[in-house]
């Protein structure tokens, strides 16, 4: 994997897409809080990623971004695990995950554009 | 479905979640307003109205099983209604007891301020989506 090649670009997008998934998904924890039974749910995708990248990037591409059910976060009387902090929590750090792959994706465009320019 | 149609779906559960909200408080307005009334077109007392919420799920949608929250209005039927002595109402029986709805005007605020907790919380989730979409805006420039 090069420096500025179309690979980590790809990796980027592919980040921001599963953020994407994740603020949808968060977003669902929110709405049904209300909901008796009702048991939040995740998005895995950057742990796989670093897991794969770990062990040399070998298959990178065939990592797809998981819906996970949580089961482990204690639920109340009526069956519902969503606590509402932890929801904006996870909602506020997905949100500046996203902004940092944007704002990555964004400095690679230029390093092309000034290479583009022959450094003018 | 695009990214963006995907961030658009999730401003689309957040509505959802402020109208089932929504449905909760005017329920909540109905149950104060009335908590006095004795004289109903069916008879009898007012009688407090609960929302329940359920989930209706999309098992087809993309990345996975999506669901969206509903609200149903149904009547109290196992809260009683309050006897009180008044020999003087209009409605009062015989030994002068009125029937009284079973609205408790603190559980019905308690119950408001949780579901405007709950309200706000999805509208900062919209404008969480908002901001990622303004972000993603921002590179194409």
């Amino acid at each position: 994997m090069d420096a500025i090649g179309p690979d980590r670009d790809q990796l980027l997008l592919r980040l921001m897409s599963a953020a994407t998934q994740r603020a949808k998904v968060l977003s669902e924890n929110i709405a049904n809080q209300s909901v008796p039974g009702y048991v939040r749910r995740d998005v895995r995708f950057e742990e796989l990623v670093s897991a794969r990248l770990a062990r040399g990037g070998e298959g990178l591409d065939a990592v797809r971004p998981q819906v996970v059910e949580d089961r482990a976060t204690p639920a109340g009387p009526d069956g519902n695990n969503v606590h509402l902090e932890s929801e904006v929590a996870a909602m506020r750090e997905n949100l500046l995950a996203y902004q940092l792959y944007a704002q990555m994706l964004d400095g690679r465009h230029s390093l092309v554009q000034i290479a583009i320019q022959e450094g003018r | 479905m695009n990214p963006l149609q995907k961030l658009f779906s999730s401003m689309r559960t957040s509505s959802a979640g402020m109208a089932a909200e929504r449905v909760r408080m005017d329920v909540i307005a109905r149950n104060i307003a009335n908590a006095q009334v004795t004289r109903t077109e069916d008879g009898g007392p007012y009688r407090r109205e609960v929302v329940t919420f359920a989930a209706i799920v999309d098992k087809h949608a993309r990345g996975g099983a999506s669901s969206m929250p509903v609200a149903r209005v149904s009547q109290d039927m196992k809260t009683p209604f309050e006897l009180l002595h008044k020999p003087d109402h209009p409605d009062a029986d015989s030994a002068g007891m009125v029937r009284m709805p079973n609205v408790n005007p603190t559980q019905e605020m308690a119950d408001l301020i949780a579901s405007t907790r709950a309200y706000e919380a999805n509208m900062n989730a919209q404008d969480n989506f908002v901001r990622m979409a303004e972000r993603a805006l921002r590179m194409a420039q």
